[in-house]
């Protein structure tokens, strides 16, 4: 991938010469072969992959954490990030079963659904899940967090930002995922001051229908498919329909981002609040400017370096790498603007030690 | 003008119930976002316009809109080229990108479907190898430059032109200029509409195709720029996925017809318009998202029906009286 910046200047510019059997390396260049790690796989080393729901900022954090594991640990681990969802995501898992690997971390897109994929890598080598579990497969153990409880963080930052109440609108790019569900319960159910429910038995609500209770009013929660476009069309129209919202909360990484831009060309910044979900630059840079509340970091870097080391050891045939109960939870950190400038500062450091 | 009588009742149906059920439809701030995607989407959809009017087709729109944008900010944030070379790079990349369509389809005798199928995934797979697949964005940097997009020129306290729709309109009036009044325009018109005809009559059909999708990707390139100027986020993989899709919708609703030989600007842009206004209708009417796509296919299709009903009606009542008249 480190191409010199002329030859890569000349590809742009000279595109159309290049023959198409270039589409391959092109799309596929989120699979670097353990070139990040450099160059080729060396011999007698455990091959590994993490494979990713999907290419997003998000994942190049925990690409910077499985990296410096990989240096630690003395591990080849190749990322995977499927560019189009589960069909992709199948694909790149057959390949790597195909070539052989001894162990995969990933990250289902369809929890329910992709029991079967799952339990296809399980006959074939380690498997364990991140991000997203999928507790009916055969999946090892989960490293990740629980999304009902960083919502329910989430929501309490939205009440620190407007503690008088108000209308507060939710986006986010899919609404199927379990993550986006049980965020989105979580941040509903604290604004709406309800009990914790015991594990599995949340209740959801359905879209599309405002929800009031005490000081608290959930207008409703808008998806986008992740198109950055209708992001922010999103939030330019929840303004527009709702002149006196008081809050945006974006339950994905892009999310605020782009309710940032919606709110400072509507010339809004500052007068509504904004909470996020991890850590893209522009909602950091928020926070220190004072335009954005608050945002509840994943820490995806933990999510590489874990399940890294959590596959080195299965893929040596040692058991005890697993955390208790099949679960390691990751915990959230909740970013203000208190501690925002130490925050950004770690984590730059972190992607830097990754390189 | 009376083709284009359907779109536009679609477009004034859909505006007036909108704002009587929701009156925040009519207000400055949202009519303002509604005019800058409208002149966006506006741009690229012209540009899928010409290549339609010769009978062709072109998929890569969104994939050029996605490497422009990625090129754009990779080169203005992370390699430091100022702002005229970043520019006139990725203008030179998307026109030498239609370029190529063009002499692909006229000289080597490809399919228009099939050069530019490739053209989708060679140009997305581009934008995600120069960039390493990282986000590209602008930052709080590069805001004179932003104004291109996000920038607003004031009539009065409550109102704003978003800077967009100059752009847009500029573009639509050369365009109109060059279909309507100079000889290529009108060359252009009969080739799709019978191109062994036109080549008989000595219409150079070749050279006019190239034109056609030289101005397609240049276009796209145009709102590529736009785009990631107004979305300060660009994400490679994504910015500007589908794209082609709108605009080709877009270009059809506003009167293209897909076999060729048809089409005004005018009609275009009303096109563009209607899909926008849906999208806002749907959000502002606080429809749930995921039924998006069923309402504004379902709303385009009525109109269409509806559409083609009527013009049914005209011809029949038309060849009657004729008859009578005959008579």
């Amino acid at each position: 991938m480190n191409v010199s910046f002329p030859l890569r200047t000349l590809l742009a510019a000279a595109l159309l010469w290049v023959p198409l059997s270039g589409c391959k390396q092109s799309t596929e260049s989120t699979a670097p072969a353990a070139d990040a790690a450099g160059g080729t796989p060396k011999a007698g080393r455990k091959k590994i992959a993490y494979v990713t729901n999907g290419v997003d900022p998000f994942w190049n954090t925990a690409t910077a954490g499985v990296r410096a594991a990989e240096k630690e640990f003395g591990v080849d681990c190749e990322v995977l990030m499927p560019p189009k969802g589960i069909g992709d995501q199948k694909r790149m898992v057959e390949g790597l079963l195909a070539r052989g690997i001894d162990g995969i971390a990933i990250s289902p897109i369809d929890a329910k659904n992709q029991v079967g994929l799952i339990n296809q890598i399980a006959e074939r080598c380690p498997v364990i899940t991140h991000d997203s579990d999928a507790p009916d497969s055969r999946r090892l153990c989960f490293v990740g967090m629980d999304n009902y409880n960083a919502g329910r963080a989430a929501g309490r930052l939205v009440k620190e930002a407007i503690p008088n109440g108000g209308k507060v609108m939710l986006f986010v790019g899919r609404l199927e995922q379990l993550n986006a569900q049980q965020r989105r319960q979580g941040v509903i159910d604290e604004l709406l001051s309800r009990p914790v429910p015991a594990a599995g038995t949340i209740a959801y609500d359905p879209p599309g229908k405002s929800l009031t209770a005490g000081k608290y009013t959930i207008v409703d929660t808008r998806t986008d498919n992740f198109d950055y476009a209708r992001a922010k069309a999103n939030a330019q129209d929840a303004m527009a329909s709702n002149p006196d919202l008081d809050c945006m909360v974006g339950l994905f990484a892009y999310n605020a981002p782009q309710c940032l831009e919606a709110a400072r060309e509507a010339g809004k910044l500052g007068r509504i609040k904004i909470v996020s979900f991890d850590e893209a630059n522009a909602v950091l840079q928020g926070i220190i400017d004072g335009n954005v509340h608050g945002t509840i970091s994943q820490q995806p870097y933990y999510y590489g370096y874990q399940s890294v080391r959590i596959l080195k050891g299965l893929a040596n045939g040692d058991k005890s790498v697993l955390p208790p109960g099949g679960f390691l939870e990751i915990p959230t950190v909740e970013v203000r603007k208190a501690n925002v400038e130490k925050f950004w500062a770690d984590l730059k450091q972190m992607q830097a030690a990754g390189k | 003008m009376k083709k284009l009588l359907g779109i536009f009742g679609l477009f004034v149906a859909v505006f007036t119930v909108t704002s009587l059920i929701n009156p925040q439809f009519v207000s400055a701030y949202n009519l303002q976002n509604l005019i800058r995607w409208t002149s966006l989407f506006g741009i690229i959809s012209l540009g899928a316009a010409f290549v339609i009017i010769t009978g062709g087709i072109d998929l890569s729109i969104g994939s050029v809109i996605g490497l422009v944008g990625s090129m754009m900010a990779w080169l203005l944030t992370q390699k430091g080229w100022s702002v005229g070379a970043t520019l006139a790079m990725v203008m030179a990349v998307s026109l030498g990108i239609g370029l190529a369509h063009g002499l692909l389809i006229t000289k080597v005798r490809l399919q228009p479907f099939v050069v530019t199928l490739c053209g989708l995934l060679l140009y997305r797979g581009m934008a995600r190898f120069i960039t390493d697949d990282q986000s590209q964005g602008f930052g709080n940097t590069h805001e004179g430059l932003r104004q291109l997009a996000i920038g607003r020129v004031s009539l009065s306290s409550a109102f704003a032109i978003p800077v967009p729709l100059f752009i847009l309109l500029g573009i639509a009036v050369l365009s109109a200029v060059f279909l309507n009044l100079t000889v290529a325009g009108r060359h252009l018109l009969a080739l799709g509409r019978n191109e062994t005809a036109a080549r008989f009559s000595g219409i150079r059909t070749d050279a006019l195709k190239i034109t056609a999708y030289v101005l397609c990707s240049g276009l796209a390139g145009v709102g590529g720029i736009l785009f990631s100027l107004d979305l300060n986020s660009i994400q490679p993989s994504g910015l500007g996925e589908f794209y082609e899709l709108y605009a080709i919708a877009a270009a059809v609703l506003g009167g293209c017809s897909l076999r060729g030989g048809e089409g005004t600007i005018t009609g275009v842009i009303i096109g563009t318009a209607v899909m926008r206004v849906l999208y806002n209708a749907i959000n502002i009417l606080g429809i749930p998202t995921h039924l998006e796509f069923a309402i504004i296919g379902a709303v385009i299709l009525t109109g269409v029906v509806a559409d083609e009903m009527v013009k049914r009606v005209a011809a029949r009542r038309r060849a009657a009286r004729d008859r009578a008249d005959a008579g």
